[in-house]
């Protein structure tokens, strides 16, 4: 029997180079060149008409004259690499040529011209493999192309509109020492200390707390801990600043507690004694430091519990046995070789916390009142009527770089030894127990933890039915109606139904190219792959609200345009989203043997087909998480769709905010309780559908 | 060997890992349709030169050719390759039949031929009627047979083994590197195989390579290079030998060796390349004789016995002389001596190594 071996599997065939070369043209003739006036959504045949190339301006014709040179050589294969030249060349050149114009002439690209652009560096692809890119592998050498581009077009480029609007005036000449003007203009030294202040508070609260948490449900011998290892599901699904708004119903100037507490120790308390003041007075306590600190430090918890329990269950459980041999007590045992142990994953901890509250937008929007920090004085020198862009850019600088140095220290630090860890295996059975006094008061500290949770998630629930909290506990149906019964072009549904398909689109993309980064960043090895590793360091570090002042910043005016379209928001979840992706594609490959896809290779398969017949298989679990996940982020993301949302592309968030910045607690909270039920039923159903274990898989990928 | 069988030649070909060279211009030609075995000290290169041979890995410098092509530029899938893997690399998620039809399905093989030819494979490796287990429901001995059925199926020019059986228990390897063989042998497809147990090296191939530090140290078929080890490291490679000092005297009929307090004459004929002076001596066990101390001659050496070990039907005994430690074996029955006991040591003439280059 003879085996064919005349296809040789691998090789660009003309095939592929056609219609590439076909895309590109078909897009020429049909599409618009420039952008439209009012979007692609919105416009009239005679718009439509005068944006076409050909129409436009008649020196555009250069760009499908120059694609039809390249037709030919789709067969002919020129002698010593001179196709690759061709190719590279040429679409290289017309990439150039076609970027200057549109930068040169302010002009605004039109979709042909994206998908021109896209096509060309496609054919620069083919033509860098053929060159010996990648070792002649096209598919790689084209996913490759296409993450450097992607991030420096959403990451790189952004960022440097920051960095130019505070090094230059809006004249365009280079004023190095506006940066300092503009900080020095008001107290910004106070700011980033209340930021730094709030940071770091939070940053050890909740890793005092994850440790609790941890030690608790590793250790523990009570069946209560059980239960920890659900709760970390709820403020994941929770939008973040909705545990500040409960806040608020509970510890406001009309809040529940502040009522009890008013009942029983205010001037006119039954524990007050006649004629004195009592120890309480109604007053705005939660709004400010305090507030924020509980919000965070509620919200952020979980995430430093996984980092900890994840490397304490790792730990071999015969190494604390050993010092137990050595007649050390437990509480020896647990301080001189448990928390050693642990101090990467401690350190992990506080640090992800820091860098988290810095980050958080929303509780310092609902509760800071006087306390300002820095996310949320980025917001107001846009939002409303200062449009302070050179002043927002500065504060997104300092806030950029507190994020990128924690980032730093923690990725050199610890980065290497607890990300190994978060992905071990835990350790069954013989584990050491917990001193019995250590046991008890963290039972008690727990017990009191869940209580408060459960008072805050009924308090959201029971706020939407509640006609005005704090004034007329009557309940009432109408903050739903409200919001649901109006049609659906009015309420809750078009900002709902928005966030909805919005993620739905973003998740499945964000996931693809996360894990096509995770690809590159653990497979590939190349000159240049540092850039790619440095955008996704910024995708890990930039705050939401300096993505957010980026893209205003980068994407209001030509050569780019997309503020105010559904594209841009879309974008900006895909890449808040992002470090979902790229870290559950990292932890699973690094699980799969390369030597699975080398044996792959020499059966003669080409790449792409390894990645389709031998990774997404196995990757199957993950990439169905990583997108659940995704989607969950999507739909809760705040700090940066908050900057580029408009009234035709409002989202649940910024929706639930507004009506919160307008005074409507009780709506905010109904929908944002709504918000909350969907995305538990969502968890629940991906849940069945993945089968049972995934919840620790999906949590892990976080 | 049959004409489809090719030479594969590596000329002046380098490879480094950033700063580190893991194998440094070496020059090899692996006959057609032999099987080759790779061996060495840990870390020595063996690896990479089976990946640079595979075209797995780029070569830093240098060209790979097979028979008259030049293959240094082309990739792996179009190398037309087998290879093993040590962890098997079988596609968990595929069943035994879906592994070795992987490759033929790539080149859009009609599925019935597929059938077919995969089962003559799975036959060839007595697996044939596991087409539809998974691997995990695999011996680790059954998972190898399938992996090299799989590295076969394509009917590859060359077959690479990178230390194929050292996952598997030592009685099973015993029958698998027999098996090998024998397949290698029908097939006549160049191979080259990596191992670190130099029985099995000696077992199966048709020529051995002992590397060094990313060098070629010698290659050539097993019986000479335990015969004629050509540098001390070689003689301690392959077998068990006793390197020690001695010096070259006289010409001719009374060309002697002088190792510590004995003087040995060399036998008639045995040539060597060496001047007169100090020389390096390769010593296999099986040339020391002991006997009891009152048996000294001048051509003996006393000794002192420093370890003595029964080990069934042998006794192995390390003896310490003016030369050094020696180590070797006798028949239990002979008797046992004991530890600190004096003994003679003689060494026969016509069967010690005079180390070429040392
Ligand atoms: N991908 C790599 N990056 C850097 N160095 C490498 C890489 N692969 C191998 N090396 C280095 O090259 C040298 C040779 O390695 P190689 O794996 O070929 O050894 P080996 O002979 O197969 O060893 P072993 O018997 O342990 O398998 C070693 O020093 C190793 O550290
Ligand atoms: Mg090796």
């Amino acid at each position: 029997m003879n085996i064919k071996r005349n296809n040789t599997p691998g090789e660009i065939g003309p095939r592929v180079v056609l219609s590439w070369i076909l895309i590109a043209t078909t897009a020429y003739c049909f599409l618009p060149w420039v952008a439209l006036e009012y979007g692609i959504t919105d416009f009239t045949m005679d718009e439509l008409l005068d944006a076409l190339g050909w129409n436009y301006n008649k020196a555009t014709l250069v760009v499908p004259l120059l694609l039809l040179i390249l037709v030919p050589f789709a067969w002919i294969k020129l002698p010593r690499k001179k196709s690759g030249w061709l190719f590279t060349i040429l679409s290289g050149a017309v990439i150039g040529i076609l970027l200057f114009s549109f930068i040169a002439s302010n002009t605004s690209m039109g979709l042909a011209a994206g998908v021109i652009l896209l096509c060309l560096a496609a054919l620069f692809a083919i033509g860098i493999s053929e060159l010996g890119f990648q070792r002649g592998d096209t598919f790689i050498a084209g996913a490759v192309i296409f993450v450097v581009l992607m991030v420096a077009m959403f990451i790189f480029y952004p960022v440097w509109e920051i960095f130019r609007n505070v090094l230059f005036n809006k004249a365009g000449a280079f004023v190095p020492f506006q940066f300092f003007r503009i900080v020095t203009s008001f107290g910004v030294g106070r700011v980033i200390w209340n930021t730094l202040r709030l940071a770091f508070t939070v940053g050890a609260a909740t890793t005092v707390c994850g440790l609790i948490f941890a030690l608790y449900s590793v250790r523990a011998t009570s069946r209560f801990r059980y239960l920890i290892r659900v709760f970390y599901i709820l403020p994941i699904i929770t939008p973040p600043f909705v545990v500040g708004m409960s806040l608020i119903l509970l510890f406001g100037r009309a809040g529940m507690i502040s009522d009890g507490l008013m009942f029983l120790f205010g001037p006119a308390g039954i524990f007050t004694p006649e004629g004195s003041q009592g120890i309480f007075e109604r007053s705005g306590y939660i709004y400010g430091f305090l507030g924020i600190f509980l919000a965070q430090t509620l919200s952020l918890t979980p995430v430093s519990y996984m980092v900890i329990s994840g490397m304490l269950s790792s730990i071999n459980p015969a190494m604390e046995e050993a010092s137990l041999t050595m007649r050390a007590s437990r509480w020896t045992t647990l301080w001189k070789v448990t928390f050693p142990l642990l101090r990467p994953a401690i350190a992990n901890a506080f640090l992800l916390g820091m860098i988290s509250s810095a980050a958080d937008f929303g509780n310092p929007l609902v509760l800071g009142g006087e306390y300002d920090v820095l996310s949320t004085e980025i917001y107001f020198s846009i939002a409303g009527a200062q449009l302070d862009f050179a002043k927002a850019a500065a504060l997104g600088l300092i806030l950029l770089f507190l994020s990128l140095s924690v980032f730093y220290i923690q990725k050199k630090w610890i980065g290497k030894k607890s990300y190994v860890t978060v992905t071990g295996v835990e350790t069954s059975g013989n584990v050491t127990p917990l001193p019995k006094f250590l046991q008890r008061s963290l039972t008690l500290f727990i017990s009191f933890w869940f209580i408060l949770v459960g008072i805050v998630y009924i308090s959201i629930f029971l706020g939407g039915f509640v006609t005005q909290w704090g004034a007329d506990y009557s309940l009432t149906l109408s903050h739903h109606v409200e919001l649901w019964s109006k049609g659906l072009s009015s309420g809750a549904w078009p900002s709902f139904l928005h966030s909805l398909s919005y993620s739905v689109i973003a998740a499945p993309l964000t996931t693809l190219v996360g894990v096509l980064i995770a690809y590159i960043l653990t497979r590939k090895q190349f000159f240049g792959r540092g850039v790619i590793d440095f955008g996704t360091v910024l995708i890990f570090a930039v705050p939401g609200t300096v993505i957010g002042v980026a893209y205003i910043l980068a994407f209001n005016t030509a050569p780019i345009e997309l503020t105010g379209t559904a594209v841009i928001l879309i974008i900006t979840m895909a890449i808040r989203a992002m470090p979902v992706g790229i870290r559950g594609g990292m932890s699973a490959l690094s699980q799969i043997s390369t030597s699975l896809e080398e044996a792959s290779i020499l059966q003669r398969a080409g790449s792409l087909k390894t990645i389709r017949s031998v990774l997404l298989p196995l990757l199957k679990s993950t990439i169905v998480s990583s997108m659940a996940y995704s989607f969950i982020r999507a739909m809760t993301t705040v700090s940066a769709v908050i900057f580029l949302a408009t009234a035709g592309t409002d989202v649940a968030t910024t929706y639930i905010l507004s009506r919160v910045e307008s005074g409507d607690t009780g709506v905010a909270v109904a929908y944002g309780s709504v918000l909350i039920l969907t995305m538990l039923i969502f968890t629940l159903l991906v849940q069945l559908v993945t089968g049972r274990s995934r919840t620790d898989k999906q949590v892990k990928i976080i | 060997m049959s004409d489809s069988s090719i030479k594969i030649v590596l000329k002046n070909v380098s490879k480094y890992f950033g700063k580190v060279c893991a194998l440094n211009a070496v020059d090899i030609e692996f006959a057609p349709g032999t099987l080759t075995t790779l061996l060495g000290p840990s870390g020595c290169g063996k690896t990479t030169l089976l990946r640079l041979v595979s075209g797995l890995e780029p070569v830093s410098s240098g060209e790979i050719w097979f028979g008259d092509e030049n293959v240094t530029d082309l990739s792996a899938t179009r190398r037309d390759i087998g290879m093993v893997f040590q962890s098997y690399a079988l596609f968990p998620h595929m069943s035994v039949g879906q592994n070795v039809g992987y490759g033929l399905g790539v080149l859009k093989t009609a599925p019935d031929e597929t059938q077919e030819r995969v089962r003559e494979v799975l036959e060839m490796v007595d697996m044939d009627g596991y087409q539809n287990r998974y691997p995990d429901e695999l011996s680790g001995g059954q998972q190898q047979r399938v992996a090299v059925a799989r590295a076969m199926v394509l009917r590859p020019k060359v077959l690479l083994f990178d230390e194929p059986l050292s996952n598997i228990d030592s009685k099973l390897r015993r029958s698998m590197r027999d098996d090998i063989r024998r397949l290698q042998q029908g097939s006549k497809i160049t191979s080259i195989y990596v191992t670190h147990d130099q029985a099995e090296a000696l077992a199966v191939s048709d020529e051995i390579l002992i590397m060094r530090k990313g060098a070629i140290e010698q290659q050539g078929p097993p019986q000479s290079l335990y015969h004629h080890p050509e540098t001390a490291f070689v003689a301690n490679f392959i077998g068990e030998s006793n390197v020690v000092d001695a010096e070259l005297l006289g010409e001719g009929k009374t060309r002697q060796l002088v190792l510590g307090d004995a003087e040995i004459n060399i036998a008639q004929g045995k040539k060597t390349t060496r001047q007169n002076g100090p020389v390096k001596l390769s010593l296999r066990p099986e040339v020391i004789e002991i006997a009891p101390k009152e048996e000294i001659s001048p051509q003996a050496l006393s000794g002192l016995i420093v370890q003595s070990a029964y080990m069934g039907p042998v006794i192995e005994y390390s003896i310490e002389t003016k030369v050094g430690i020696l180590f070797t074996r006798a028949p239990a029955y002979a008797g046992q001596f004991q530890k600190k006991e004096e003994v003679c040591v003689r060494i026969r003439p016509e069967e010690i190594i005079i180390i070429p280059n040392a």
